[in-house]
């Protein structure tokens, strides 16, 4: 599959916009990156991926930096090539594509899970890997203690309080 | 009157490698009518915990991740890295790349072909698989030191070198190991009782297969390749077509198809280390120890002995990771347990879900 076929696909029907950049691996393996405007419309690149006989390879999530915002990253595979499609949210929802392509069923829950991102319309609101007791989007909150402490040493707090206990 | 039985298998039960909850509906005929599998039971946070760690404590690390796929873990690192950084590694280190995969290949796909007839029961091919296995186990410990966890790969190469010695101990090894695979093969293939337990148990159907979008010897014992060495190319197998595997396809979709797609795995592992060690590239084994790494995103793949493993790493030209984020191949073949599981025998679930080649520690992370 040429990827400036898929583009073609997607492009009329993406409501909203969005970036096509290709890339290749180090092996010169292509692969795609389809950078969204609106989260909305991630239904219609998972129908076209579903339309070339695709799948869902996995989904990645994280937090921006400094802001209430995830970003969300489906990769997708149609016949040995990787296309991303790259969504953001800043209201903690997602529009589940599980209905559209079944192997995007644990990726979406994983998210849910970690991030606390809701995929909307998702099939399964049961846990995959953590305990009820806790919280949703545990990846959000908590740090770890190596993290803590260190965290101690790269601020100034301590060093601040012994100088000012000094003078 | 239709008597439903509830049977719980787990978390811990001497029939299960790994913890797992699977709680079943049974008829009065011992079939599944319900499955409900609950998993968390390993989950370590390790996607958490590489955001901690700088890029050379995360290739000791990946490593850990899950012990008998443990080697394509820092593999699979190691190129998102070296994509990142713009690093092109010496081909020496790809061919020892290569070797040190294939060798790990071999020896885990015998493992869960072992532990299946040991599910048959057939003790005996259990031994056999076993004491071939052995030899694949003791060359790891000769030429990396260790039985489980290679340390083959470093970031920009490879850590370890092959003189000529130890490529004459490859090949009497192989030479030794290939007649015994050969017996096995087709003793797996054509065993009364082996057939007897596998055959027909546990289908996986090809469009249910396309949907799920399972990888690996699961795959292609119900008909689709989708090895990455051979639809993605890379390391090796990128620069030298030959390399590629000539994959086992089965259209049954069944335990034993599963097993016998497995088995032409191995056997193409064995091919593919020969062909390595007698052409090996001369130079250089890494570019360089400590490497930059600039800000950038990579998503690379490698195949795995249980089918595709892909990474996504994310930098920002700090010393540690902002995101990573893996996949192997269980999370996927997971949701096609239910398919096999539905409408079969209560007896056969644990030899099912061993035909998926379980790895709930790298599943779960």
């Amino acid at each position: 599959m040429k990827l400036e076929e898929f583009n073609n696909a997607v492009k009329s029907k993406i409501s909203c916009g969005y970036e096509f950049k290709e890339d290749k691996d180090s092996y010169s393996n292509p692969s795609a990156w389809i950078i969204l405007k609106d989260k909305r419309d991630s239904e219609v690149v998972a129908k076209a991926i579903k339309a070339y006989k695709g799948r869902c390879v996995v989904a990645t999530a994280y937090k921006n930096d400094g802001e209430d915002v995830h970003t969300v990253i489906y990769h997708f595979d149609i016949a040995g090539t990787i296309i991303n499609m790259q969504l953001q949210t800043d209201d903690a929802t997602i529009h589940a594509i599980t209905h559209i392509l079944p192997s995007a069923n644990w990726a979406e829950r994983e998210i849910r899970e970690m991030y606390g991102v809701e995929p909307i319309g998702h099939p399964n609101k049961d846990r995959l890997f953590l305990d009820y007791s806790i919280a949703k989007g545990v990846l959000n909150e908590y740090i770890s203690l190596s993290k803590m402490q260190l965290g101690v040493s790269d601020t100034d707090v301590l060093w601040n309080n012994v100088n000012k206990e000094a003078n | 009157m239709t008597q439903t039985q509830k049977i719980t298998i787990g978390p811990f039960n001497p029939e299960l490698e790994e913890s797992v909850y699977f709680k079943l509906e049974a008829d009065e005929n011992r079939v599944v009518t319900h499955v409900e599998i609950i998993n968390g039971f390993i989950h370590r946070g390790m996607e958490s915990l590489v955001t901690k760690k700088n890029f050379m404590q995360n290739l000791i690390l990946t490593e850990r991740v899950c012990s008998l796929c443990s080697n394509n873990h820092p593999f699979t690192y190691a190129l998102a890295v070296e994509k990142i950084a713009g690093i092109k590694v010496p081909l020496r280190a790809e061919a020892l790349r290569v070797i040190a995969d294939e060798v790990k290949r071999v020896a885990s796909d015998l493992f869960n072909l072992s532990m299946l007839t040991h599910l048959a029961h057939h003790h005996e091919l259990m031994r056999d698989t076993m004491n071939t296995r052995e030899h694949m186990q003791d060359l790891k410990e000769i030429i990396w030191g260790n039985r489980m966890d290679m340390s083959a790969n470093q970031l920009t190469g490879t850590k370890y070198d092959l003189d000529e010695k130890k490529i004459e101990l490859i090949i009497d090894t192989l030479d030794r190991v290939e007649p015994k695979l050969r017996d096995l093969q087709e003793r797996y293939e054509n065993d009364e009782i082996f057939r007897e337990k596998t055959v027909g148990v546990g289908v996986l159907p090809y469009e249910d297969a396309i949907e799920i979008g399972v990888t690996g010897p699961v795959a292609r014992g119900s008909g689709i390749n989708n090895d990455v060495r051979v639809m993605a190319p890379y390391s090796l197998y990128a620069y030298r077509k030959e390399l590629q595997p000539k994959v086992t396809l089965r259209e049954e979709g069944d335990v034993h198809a599963r097993a016998m797609a497995r088995f032409g795995d191995i056997l193409e592992a064995v091919r593919i280390i020969r062909d390595v060690v007698a052409d090996m590239p001369e130079g250089d084994t890494y570019v360089e120890k400590r490497p930059h790494i600039p800000a950038g995103e990579a998503v690379v793949r490698t195949e795995a002995p249980r089918g595709e493993l892909i990474y996504y790493l994310k930098t920002d030209g700090s010393q540690k990771p902002v995101r990573m984020r893996w996949k192997v191949p269980t999370f996927t073949n997971w949701e096609a347990l239910k398919v096999m599981i539905l409408g079969d025998k209560v007896d056969n679930v644990t030899m099912i879900l061993n035909s998926i080649d379980p790895c709930i520690s790298c599943t779960e992370r």
